[in-house]
């Protein structure tokens, strides 16, 4: 009996570990239901192993819990964004050596930022419109981009 | 860049979760979304970044194996592409062929695996020119993709361009004043007593015929000698094999048994004769031609390139040579000689007039010359036609009245006998001298 364990599903443990941690220790009056939500996960992973778009239906499972918890206290719900991009990540195949851990690395640094805006901000509107600046300029700059590189690879008529 | 299913069902999840938070004002589903975009970006940015690398590693050689042909010809292209794969990213890479081409064999795009590794990926194929002109072969598409994203560039810059492939206009008709045969009669040909040449000589043996004693040698040496002629075996038949168009639908079966009937003719021409002659033709274009190949294995790998449905760049339909339409015009004098009707006799000269200036300006197809000049130089008392007969049989007419008119027997084979009395491909219509079913 192989009892190898796969990364995607340590990364899945180390959330359940935290989620566990956090309800006992903020003793939250429905506790039970972080850990349903924290159940939908981990069937979606188990029941997704074989799918080709597994990394959507691991998100859209992970984002009740993400929410629940951001709810609650808004560093336990970085935790989780951290833990799902790990399951995503090492789904992916991504976190194999010579993958991509410095982006991991890199996207769990922006979310910190990210969250200690939205911790900061009592109300949603600003930090929304300053996701939405930094989109459109991330649109832009990408688009002039890619506009360059292709000229650069397109070349003269003959 | 496009966004593939995951990634757009992560955008919409992504929308729904930002109005969500600005519907309900709540901090905690603004950070589900925000995380949820980061991430998209992040992803994006990596798949871009890999992409660039893998197209800047690209190199390419592509060779022509001519520069200059004419319309209808066949050209055999090799490339080599060279490149860096990426970490899970499928690299698609594909060849942007001139605009009027057509490809007759071969792979013009291959895809390689997710896992990192310096690829080369070899393409042969064989392009046929429909048109005439200077045509440059553009460059190559890349192709990219991972779970998330699609990228596609088109590289057109120099280095991987070209070569130009400069392609002559060939006619439909042959110049006017010009003999189908007036230049094919120059080639050396086999001597009609090549039978009595001496194949060796040995000494004498009894019972040896008296007759072919050799004097000289014999009086030279002092002892008798013999001379040994050389057999006399019939000439091998030319084997015409008529391919299907690739733009109708043809019978699939019956063209492998075709395959298989040509082959085994091959063979059978190469062990009888030690070789073989086959003439491919698809309708009026003559697309390759072996002369008395010796080597088996060659004529077998020729016909393997060569037998499969082609493109082609002439068609005939009814066609018809001078001597159907004079035959035309004498059956139309008949019938309106018996004619009482005005209008039907009325109706019938017209039909002639336009038959009489239609024979005044008739030219002679390409096709009819090249048959003349490919025939005329042969030494072959047969010639085997294999043809599906799917479609018009004018080319077929034609080639096999240039062979008649040369004296040479004609077979035809097809897939199955004919009618003999409603077939358009009977004996008597085609021409030739039997028409049988291969097995």
């Amino acid at each position: 009996m192989n009892l190898s364990l796969r990364k995607d599903d340590g990364f899945f443990l180390l959330l359940a570990a935290g989620v566990l941690l956090f309800t006992g220790a903020a003793q939250p009056p429905s506790w039970y239901l972080y850990l349903l939500l924290l159940a939908l996960p981990g069937i979606v992973l188990y029941v997704t192993r074989t799918w080709n778009d597994r990394v959507f239906y691991i998100l859209c499972a992970g984002q009740p819990l993400v929410i629940a918890l951001a709810a609650a206290q808004v560093w336990a719900g970085l935790f989780a964004v951290w833990m799902l991009a790990g399951i995503v990540l090492a789904a992916l195949g991504m976190l194999e050596p010579g993958g991509d851990l410095p982006a991991y690395a890199a996207f769990c640094g922006a979310t910190l930022v990210i969250a200690t805006g939205i911790d900061a901000s009592a109300h949603v509107l600003l930090p929304l419109l300053i996701t939405g600046g930094l989109t459109a300029v991330f649109v832009l700059v990408f688009t002039v981009r890619e506009y360059r590189f292709r000229k650069q690879y397109r070349g003269a008529p003959p | 860049m496009r966004l593939k299913r995951c990634a757009q069902g992560i955008s919409l999840l992504v929308i729904l979760l930002f109005a969500c938070a600005f519907i309900l004002d709540d901090p905690a589903v603004l950070l589900a979304g925000t995380t949820l975009l980061a991430g998209l970006c992040g992803l994006g940015y990596s798949f871009d970044r890999r992409f660039r690398q893998a197209v800047a590693s690209v190199r390419l050689e592509r060779s022509l194996e001519r520069a200059v042909v004419r319309t209808g010809s066949t050209v055999r292209v090799a490339t080599a592409i060279t490149l860096q794969v990426p970490s899970h990213i499928q690299v698609t890479v594909s060849e942007i062929l001139p605009a009027g081409v057509v490809v007759q064999d071969g792979k013009t795009a291959a895809s390689s695996g997710t896992s990192p590794s310096f690829e080369t990926y070899r393409f042969a194929y064989r392009i046929t020119p429909l048109v005439h002109g200077t045509m440059h072969f553009s460059g190559i598409t890349l192709v990219a993709q991972d779970h998330f994203f699609e990228d596609r560039v088109v590289l057109s810059a120099e280095p991987f361009r070209g070569p130009a492939l400069s392609v002559q206009p060939r006619g439909l008709f042959e110049p006017t004043g010009r003999g189908l045969t007036s230049e094919t009669r120059e080639i050396e040909k086999m001597a009609v007593l090549s039978g009595l040449g001496v194949r060796a000589l040995r000494e004498y043996y009894v019972g040896d015929d008296l007759r072919r004693i050799d004097w000289k040698l014999t009086a030279k040496h002092n002892k008798l000698f013999i001379r040994e002629y050389a057999g006399v075996v019939n000439p091998p038949p030319l084997i015409v094999v008529d391919l299907p168009w690739r733009g109708a639908s043809y019978p699939a079966d019956a063209f492998a048994r075709m395959v298989a009937a040509v082959a085994g003719m091959v063979e059978h021409s190469t062990k009888m004769y030690q070789h073989s002659t086959v003439l491919l033709i698809s309708g009026p274009n003559i697309l390759h031609f072996m002369v008395e190949e010796k080597d088996l294995q060659r004529s077998i790998s020729a016909l393997r390139e060569w037998m499969h449905p082609v493109e082609r760049t002439a068609h005939f339909y009814r066609m018809a040579d001078r001597s159907d339409l004079r035959s035309r015009v004498r059956a139309l004098e008949i019938q309106s000689g018996r004619t009482q009707d005005p209008s039907t006799q009325k109706f019938l000269g017209l039909v002639k007039k336009q038959y009489l200036r239609s024979l005044g300006v008739h030219q002679t197809h390409a096709f009819n010359a090249q048959v003349g000049r490919t025939l005329s130089p042969l030494t072959v008392d047969e010639v085997y036609v294999f043809s599906l007969v799917a479609g018009d049989s004018s080319h077929l007419v034609q080639l096999i009245r240039q062979a008649k008119a040369m004296k040479l027997r004609v077979h035809v084979r097809t897939p199955q006998l004919p009618d003999p009395v409603s077939s358009p491909v009977s004996p008597g219509r085609l021409g030739a001298d039997t028409v049988e079913a291969f097995a």
